[in-house]
């Protein structure tokens, strides 16, 4: 959690401790960025209103960056517009100083649900285009078509090829893949982010 | 004349080379360049041309009918016209081309007097006396009057009959005359002489010069422009001037009565009065041509002595005739010439008073007489005959200004003197209009009032875009008020907030880790450590509420109280009207002033006005009302109390209204009242509550400020 309030920093790690969170503190954004990488779901809980790095600008930094980090945010008066604008860029929840501390325990937990969910997807993606990248520029090929729906056929006349070589080629993806349906190519090339029919740049 | 204009035009071949010679000395000549230079050249070759040679016609002919006006048997000339055309078209030129017009008579002179046998030298001298004559008279003449010369002024008839018709034939006959002697002509002596001509020449200055003079130019051209009754009109005058003429000049017996002889003057008056200098003018032409051609031949009053006498007693006749005719012309052209520039300034002001919203009028006691621009009486809803008087006037002014404007005309009529005063109209449909009334007193040879002008200014515009002003100016002010209360509260809140996070989730963490079952003994000595540290935190910040009152305090002055409801009551007009809410207020007159810091007070009633007025806001519309009261209850304090109709505070909260967090609004923040309880409190004063039979009262004591103390103590 960040705030430049060392009392509400220090109460606040407590409670979330209590919670059974393992708490960690800063005083500003900056203190936060320059904290070690950890590889896990994180909750922000983030104060609107500090010297420096706002809270609201730490937010947009973060997301440039791709992170995982959901946030929660905490103010001393919240005003509709900044409140609005928070949840839009994907903030779990907005709360004003003082708040009930089941509301931000249940925040905390929604947002470490989020942030694990997250962490997953990305996980998945990663490993599917780990795969994705063995394949040869032939069988990638192969791939993108089949994703686009069509039969062994039709992907032989468009390579100018034998629709025999199209079946070992496409036995080839399946097995690299670890697919063994169409349907499940699919959903592995989304998850990839692999466009039907276009070669990875 | 042949003979003349043969030499005219020898004459125009050197006038041509001597322009040649001027040119190098900067005068007109041909081959010039620029325009004027051109059009001076064109001036000498045509129009300078064509005027000498009719000079020169003239002059003969005039000679002509000189000599046809003598009396039989000695010939004395009654009227001498060459001299007088001389005069005339040298009052019609410029001076510099006298000199044409003199060379071009000469040659006329001298055709002329060849024909009667006069010597050489005697011809020569006589045109040297005339040239005199024409050159003294109108050298005077042209002196005195600016370009161009007109009978329309009496100084101008004045000048001309005095300069040029007096005085030039007289100091010329007196050249005449010595002419005459030393070349020993005729038999007469030298004041025989001088006499016979000095009367000719005057009548013929008086008769010929103003008829050529007037008529020449645009005289025709004023032929033209005049409407067709004034030429039936005239008509009318000149049969009836030719037959009264004809019957007293020619008709009559000699021996009739002499006092029939002024037949011809209401002829020749209305000729002055109706036609002018032009009429008066031809009308004399008329007279005297008639009455000396009828005495030469033998008829009428002027016929029964000898030649000389009844040459003289038609000459003086006839210069008693024309000398008031033309001044009586020139009186009556210079009067209706200044009613109609007067009638032109007139509508030239009534323009600048339409197009300025201006009401000139003027009230003239002597003449019982008023006048009002129609705009003015439009403005003033005036009817266009209506005579203006005080009572009219005041009648229109606002009911609340009349007294006031009353009392200012009545002390500029006392020491009458220009007044200037501003007030407001109060229009038939009862709208009003801001006017600013500009007078002036006039008095007469007597000491007392003979007129009253004035202008009146329509400032309506003017006065409602500085309402407008003002009223903006005071909406921002209130802004700023209500915003530094707003700043006020909303930093204090973010500064609270902060420490009572800090306890509740302290306290909510212990709450847990109790429920948890495992205290962690050192940790909650930490807890409850930090919670009484926030708690103090949170009850400095409140005290710190007092330092913030004191720090926006800046200078402390008189202050009046009952001002500064006004003011605050300006502030919040359209709040007041916009919910609906009555106010009242009690203020005590002679309030005594306290030392105080205005804009705090304005904000300790504002925020008071403003809680009563959501305090009401759920009582009905009808029973909405505030009650503002000052009052000066002993002599060391002044009561200021707000009270409401909202309903009243619960009872049991009337002793926690003033702590902090304490609101009975949803969204109150309960910082309001505390802030007004700091601000009365620093200025030495009490802030209480109480619950009267409608709603809430809330006043306040602030001290007097004792009046020995001078302001630098303070």
């Amino acid at each position: 959690m960040v705030d430049d309030d060392e009392s509400v920093r220090r109460a606040l790690g407590r409670l979330l401790k209590s919670a059974g969170y393992a708490a960690e503190t800063f005083a500003s954004a900056e203190d936060y960025l320059a904290r070690e990488i950890f590889e896990g779901p994180i909750c922000l809980v983030l104060d609107v209103r500090m010297p420096g790095l706002k809270g609201p600008a730490l937010q947009e930094a973060l997301e440039e960056h791709g992170a995982c980090e959901q946030i929660v945010f905490i103010t001393g008066h919240g005003d509709v517009p900044t409140a609005t604008r928070a949840m839009k860029k994907g903030a779990v929840d907005f709360l004003t100083k003082p708040f009930d501390d089941e509301e931000l325990i249940e925040a905390v937990k929604r947002a470490l649900e989020r942030s694990k969910e997250q962490l997953r997807k990305r996980r998945e993606r990663r490993e599917a285009r780990r795969r994705i990248e063995k394949l040869t520029p032939r069988e990638f090929e192969v791939l993108s078509f089949v994703v686009m729906g069509l039969l062994n056929k039709q992907i032989a006349a468009e390579l100018h090829t034998a629709e025999k070589t199209i079946k070992v080629h496409r036995g080839r993806v399946m097995r690299k893949l670890g697919a063994t349906s169409v349907p499940d190519l699919v959903h592995f090339s989304q998850r990839a982010g692999v466009s039907p029919a276009r070669k990875p740049a | 004349m042949r003979e003349g204009a043969y030499f005219f035009a020898h004459e125009r071949q050197r006038i041509g080379e001597m322009k040649t010679l001027a040119t190098p000395l900067g005068l007109a000549g041909p081959g010039s360049r620029s325009t004027t230079e051109r059009s001076g050249a064109q001036f000498f070759d045509r129009r300078v041309a064509g005027v000498a040679l009719s000079v020169a016609l003239a002059y003969y002919l005039g000679a002509k009918i000189g000599f046809a006006l003598t009396f039989q048997p000695h010939p004395v000339s009654v009227l001498w016209p060459p001299n007088s055309i001389l005069l005339a078209a040298l009052l019609l030129t410029p001076v510099r081309v006298w000199w044409v017009i003199l060379l071009a008579a000469f040659p006329a002179h001298l055709a002329v007097q060849l024909q009667s046998n006069v010597p050489p030298m005697m011809i020569l001298c006589w045109f040297i006396s005339n040239a005199c004559e024409a050159l003294i008279g109108a050298g005077c003449v042209r002196y005195l009057i600016d370009r161009p010369v007109r009978f329309d002024r009496l100084r101008n008839v004045g000048i001309f009959c005095f300069f040029a018709a007096f005085l030039a034939p007289l100091l010329s006959s007196f050249l005449d005359s010595a002419f005459v002697a030393i070349n020993r002509f005729g038999q007469d002596s030298y004041w025989q002489v001088w006499r016979i001509r000095f009367t000719s020449n005057i009548l013929a200055s008086l008769t010929l010069v103003p008829f050529i003079v007037t008529w020449s130019g645009d005289g025709i051209a004023w032929l033209g422009k005049i409407r067709r009754a004034r030429i039936l009109e005239a008509g009318l005058l000149l049969i009836g001037l030719l037959s009264i003429n004809t019957i007293v000049f020619y008709k009559l017996a000699p021996t009739a009565d002499s006092a029939l002889l002024y037949l011809p003057l209401p002829f020749l008056i209305w000729a002055a009065v109706r036609f002018g200098s032009r009429g008066a003018s031809a009308a004399i032409c008329a007279l005297t041509l008639l009455a000396i051609w009828s005495a030469g031949h033998g008829y009428g009053p002027f016929s029964t002595r000898s030649a000389e006498e009844n040459a003289l007693s038609i000459q003086m006749f006839l210069i008693v005739m024309s000398v008031p005719l033309l001044l009586l012309a020139g009186v009556i052209e210079e009067r209706s010439k200044g009613e109609t520039t007067l009638r032109e300034r007139e509508e030239r002001i009534s323009l600048a008073a339409e197009s300025a919203n201006l009401a000139f009028w003027s009230i003239n006691f002597e003449r019982r007489e008023s006048w009002m621009s129609d705009k003015g009486r439009a403005i003033f809803n005036f009817g266009p005959d209506e005579h203006l008087s005080r009572e009219l006037f005041l009648s229109r002014v606002h009911p609340e200004d009349r007294n006031a404007v009353g009392e200012a005309i009545e002390r500029a009529r006392a020491s009458s003197q220009t007044f200037e005063f501003e007030y407001r109209l109060l229009r038939p449909d009862g709208g009003t209009r801001w006017l600013i009334s500009r007078g002036r007193y006039l008095s007469n040879d007597r000491g007392g009032i003979r007129e009253l002008i004035g202008v009146a200014i329509d400032i309506t515009a003017q006065v409602e875009a500085d309402l407008q002003l003002r009223l903006q100016r005071e909406e921002m002010a209130r802004m700023s008020r209500v915003s530094s209360m707003g700043e006020l509260t909303a930093s204090l809140a973010h500064e609270l907030n902060q420490p009572l996070t800090a306890i509740a989730s302290n306290a909510a963490a212990g709450r847990r880790l109790l429920a948890e079952g495992t205290p962690d003994l050192e940790m909650f000595e930490e807890l409850l450590a930090d919670v009484s540290s926030d708690a103090r935190r949170a009850g400095d910040i409140i005290h710190g509420i007092h330092h913030f009152v004191r720090k926006s305090e800046g200078r402390r002055c008189p202050v009046n109280l009952n001002e500064i409801v006004q003011e605050v009551l300006r502030l919040l007009h359209s709040d007041l009207l916009g919910r609906a809410t009555a106010v009242e207020t009690q203020l005590a007159p002679n309030l005594p002033a306290v030392d105080a810091n205005p804009v705090q007070l304005q904000q300790v009633l504002l925020n008071l006005l403003t809680n009563s007025l959501e305090a009401m806001q759920s009582t009905p519309i009808g029973r909405r009302r505030i009650v503002i009261s000052t009052k000066c209850d002993d002599t060391s304090s002044v009561l200021v109390s707000v009270c409401d109709s909202g309903g009243g505070l619960p009872k049991e909260d009337l002793d926690k209204v003033f702590t902090h967090f304490y609101s009975t609004k949803p969204n109150g923040m309960g910082m309001g009242l505390t802030i007004v309880r700091s601000i009365v409190e620093a200025h030495g004063g009490k802030l209480n509550a109480e619950n009267s039979d409608e709603g809430a009262r809330f006043f306040f004591r602030l001290p007097v400020k004792p009046k020995s103390e001078t302001p630098e103590v303070t």
